[in-house]
């Protein structure tokens, strides 16, 4: 009897598993739900890892990380300040309408509208105006010339004006419509959103029929659905996660390097690392390959600059910093009284705090002292953005300006008007505003590599390690994680 | 004469239930505003200090703390929780949303902790001294001292992964309500097997048991008729405690198995820094504590007239 009812519940179980893979379904587990399926409102993997296939955006990126045509077919720079995007035609929105250059217009402008409160105006706001020509041509107007415009397009999505203005913005959040491969079907709050394939779809259509996108915040129970045949690709998990992936042929983990940074912010105005040495002792003890492959063992890759192979800007000539604790000593035992001087090494519960107290440790070994500030996230962005007087000796950080250009990375964190930067350097200063005024390829280059190397030289900063993602996924999946962390749906596929 | 006292007792109490309400919508404002300006948080980090300027008058954080204080008082008079700076819809819809799911996940794990608490509290106490009530004894401290983030993943393991009976995380069906139920309730079922216990062994040391077995009345027909109906009143009194342990439990619980209640959407909502959802939630649960003492308050002298009538009750 006990045999029978098992080998009932055994086929109910496999039926139920079984059924999704007939219906070529696919089910992602998400750490979070989407904040917003508006892709002018919140900025977060978890929103666009939704929204990016409800929409088509001016530009995209293939696999490979080069700008490719979407909505825009082509483009081409009028002047220093104007860009000019010739609009695919054909496309129509979820609804039936047409997409037009005004609605790519009316998107420009919404969310470059500050009254319209989009988190990502930063990335947009150097955008000034935006105008039909032609008929079906935009012109993008920006204050002053702009390399990082096209890297931004990329995240700039096409929404309906005439939905959007008949609706309002919170319908359309709830139920929003675009242009992409995929429909919005339904948003069950919380819980999960399911998205039907747009069979009018202007490009390459997706192969599931269907995709549910889960909210699942433990990664211990986004790996057991894996396991279970619950789920066919999960985000976010660590390499502890990963191993219990091991040795089970069923499920694979896939896993690229991303554009995020991992770094140690120094404070130059206070000691002990206001003096080179002392900076350069840091650097020395830090062992970035223990960092990588002994902790965090995702395909994490040792930086030499602040910026990663996936920037625009990233030189291969500058040379890794040397590991050797032994030298790092013989400085400190040089000046110890400085060594020993007191020192915070500020970080958030956000950042891995394996990686912050091994840093400590490492650095003590070599004669310093450091104590750890942990706080949460509003205290520790208030430290590190102060000046240099209120500001903790040390910072743990991890860089992502989602742009792939070395602008958004060393502007940001090397440029004295900054206020994440403690470097104030005029030479550097003038190398990244060369940079980010001229469209000449070669030139922003040029500066960058640089800037780069009188970083390596001064030990402004140290950056530590290019950060990778990994995904859980069922061996059938067929998906290739890219550095801007995208998930298009339309680009997996499923073996049958 | 009676009336009138108790009108007072009403007004009396009422009032300290008002007290104590604005006491925690004033340490719920101040609290949430010391812990830093969330608009650093809502924006990416490449937010120059012009664009968190802008983004604090969008969200009216720019006005003076005392003039957003009296606008949250006004805000609380008229039950209005704002509007979710990340979701961009209101707090009141977002929170009113997962109320069903913690609801049916609490029912669960009380029929959990009643249904197997209860009748392990009776067998220990019926077999106290003997080895069976210390093995069972065991296994309900094992169950109470077991992490819930440990037992519920453990579970999941073992049900959904290697034997693929229920679903190993989410909600919809009766099945996907069993893991997370067996998992909050095994806290509660803990304190109530013990309290059963305790009280049924307080009712057998009494003279009418005595007296029952004197007159040869079996275990059964004694337990059923009248030992379990004597032993109930702590037990009813515990579960009022129990249902507030329950939803504070369930924020581990619904994390681990992706149960969409209240508990997940606060991890959610801090993560996120959606503080206003959060603020939300803080109040709820304050709210419906402050409500549920004040309607025990009124019923207790309703049921009972010896309480006295001073206010002071």
């Amino acid at each position: 009897m006990k045999h029978i009812i098992k080998r009932v519940l055994g086929f109910v179980a496999l039926a139920l598993v079984l059924t999704p893979a007939v219906a070529r379904d696919i089910t992602i587990d998400l750490a979070g739900e989407p904040s917003s399926l508006d892709p002018h409102m919140q900025w977060n993997p978890d929103s666009y890892y939704v929204y990016r296939n409800i929409f088509d955006n001016l530009v995209t990126r293939n696999n490979a990380g080069d700008i490719v045509p979407q909505i825009a077919t082509e483009w081409e720079q009028l002047s220093d300040t104007e860009l000019s995007l010739t609009i695919r035609e054909g496309v129509t929105f979820h609804d039936g309408s047409p997409l037009t250059a005004e609605d790519v217009v009316y998107s420009v402008k919404r969310i470059t509208n500050p009254d319209f409160g989009s988190p990502q105006l930063g990335q947009f706001n150097k955008i000034a105006d935006a105008n039909v020509v032609d008929g079906n041509k935009v012109v993008l107007v920006t204050a002053s010339p702009y390399p990082a415009l096209m890297a931004q397009l990329v995240k700039l999505s096409i929404v309906p004006m005439k939905v959007v203005e008949t609706v309002g913005n919170e319908a359309f959040n709830a139920a929003p419509v675009g242009s992409g491969p995929y429909i919005f079907e339904e948003w069950n709050r919380g819980i999960s959103v399911t998205l039907t394939a747009n069979k009018d779809y202007w490009g390459e259509a997706g192969a599931f029929d269907s995709a549910i996108f889960r909210a699942v915040p433990d990664a211990a129970t986004r790996v057991a659905d894996l396991l279970a045949g619950t789920a066919d690709l999960v985000v976010s998990i660590d390499a502890d996660a990963g191993a219990q992936m091991a040795g089970n042929e069923a499920v694979k983990l896939l896993s690229a390097p991303t554009e995020r940074v991992g770094y140690v912010g120094l404070n130059l105005d206070k000691p002990p690392f206001n003096d080179m040495q002392m900076r350069k002792a840091a650097s020395l003890a830090i062992d970035r390959l223990g960092i990588t492959e002994g902790l965090l063992q995702a395909g994490e890759v040792p930086l030499s600059q602040m910026a990663s192979p996936a920037h625009f800007g990233y030189s291969e000539d500058i040379p890794l910093f040397d590991y050797d604790p032994e030298q790092a000593r013989a400085i400190t035992a040089a000046n110890p009284d400085l060594a020993a001087t007191p020192a915070t090494l500020a970080t958030a519960p956000v950042f891995d705090q394996r990686i912050v107290q091994a840093i400590q440790q490492m650095l003590n070994d070599a004669g310093f002292d450091i104590s750890i500030s942990m706080s949460d996230m509003p205290t520790y962005l208030g430290i590190v953005r102060s000046e240099p007087s209120e500001n903790s000796e040390l910072s743990f950080g991890r860089w992502s300006c989602a742009c792939q250009d070395a602008d958004g990375i060393t502007y940001p964190t090397l440029h004295s008007d900054s206020n994440w930067s403690r470097v104030n350097v005029p030479e550097i200063d003038a190398l990244l505003d060369e940079a980010r005024e001229t469209l000449d390829k070669d030139v922003r280059q040029a500066a960058y590599t640089k800037v780069h190397q009188l970083v390596r030289e001064n030990f402004y900063t140290l950056p530590l390690y290019q950060a990778a993602v990994l995904y859980g996924a069922t061996a059938e999946l067929d998906f290739e994680p890219t550095a801007n962390e995208s998930m298009f749906l339309n680009r997996m596929s499923a073996a049958k | 004469m009676r009336r009138s006292r108790l009108f007072r007792f009403l007004l009396y109490r009422g009032g300290q239930a008002l007290i104590t309400a604005f006491g925690v919508v004033t340490l719920v404002f101040f609290i949430q505003r010391l812990s830093g300006d969330p608009t650093a948080l809502l924006l990416p980090e490449t937010a120059t200090q012009a664009d968190i300027e802008a983004m604090r008058v969008t969200l009216g954080l720019d006005r003076s703390l005392w003039l957003q204080y009296v606008d949250f008082l006004g805000d609380m008079l008229r039950f209005d929780l704002g509007r979710s700076f990340v979701q961009n819809i209101s707090v009141w819809e977002i929170i009113a949303s997962r109320i069903p799911q913690t609801l049916q996940l609490a029912a669960g794990a009380l029929a959990v902790a009643l249904l197997i608490g209860l009748p392990l509290g009776l067998v220990m106490a019926l077999t106290r001294g003997r080895l069976i009530s210390r093995i069972i004894m065991g296994i309900v401290l094992a169950f109470q001292s077991m992490p819930t983030f440990w037992s519920g993943i453990m579970m999941i393991l073992v049900f959904a992964v290697w034997l693929r009976w229920l679903p190993s995380s989410g909600t919809g069906t009766l099945a996907h309500l069993i893991m997370p139920s067996i998992a909050l309730g095994l806290l509660s079922l803990a304190t109530y097997a013990r309290i059963t216990r305790a009280a049924v062994v307080d009712e057998l040391a009494k003279d009418y048991i005595r007296s029952a077995r004197a007159r040869g009345v079996g275990t059964g027909r004694m337990v059923h008729k009248h030992l379990l109906r004597n032993s109930l009143i702590p037990i009813v009194s515990i579960t009022a405690l129990e249902i507030s342990q329950l939803l504070a439990g369930a924020v581990i619980v619904e994390t681990v198995f992706a149960w969409p209640g209240l508990g997940l959407l606060t991890v959610q909502s801090i993560s996120s820094r959606d503080f206003l959802v959060v603020q939300g939630i803080v109040l709820l649960g304050a709210f419906v504590t402050i409500f549920a003492s004040l309607a025990a308050d009124i019923l207790y002298t309703i049921v009972d007239p010896r309480v006295r009538l001073t206010g002071k009750a």
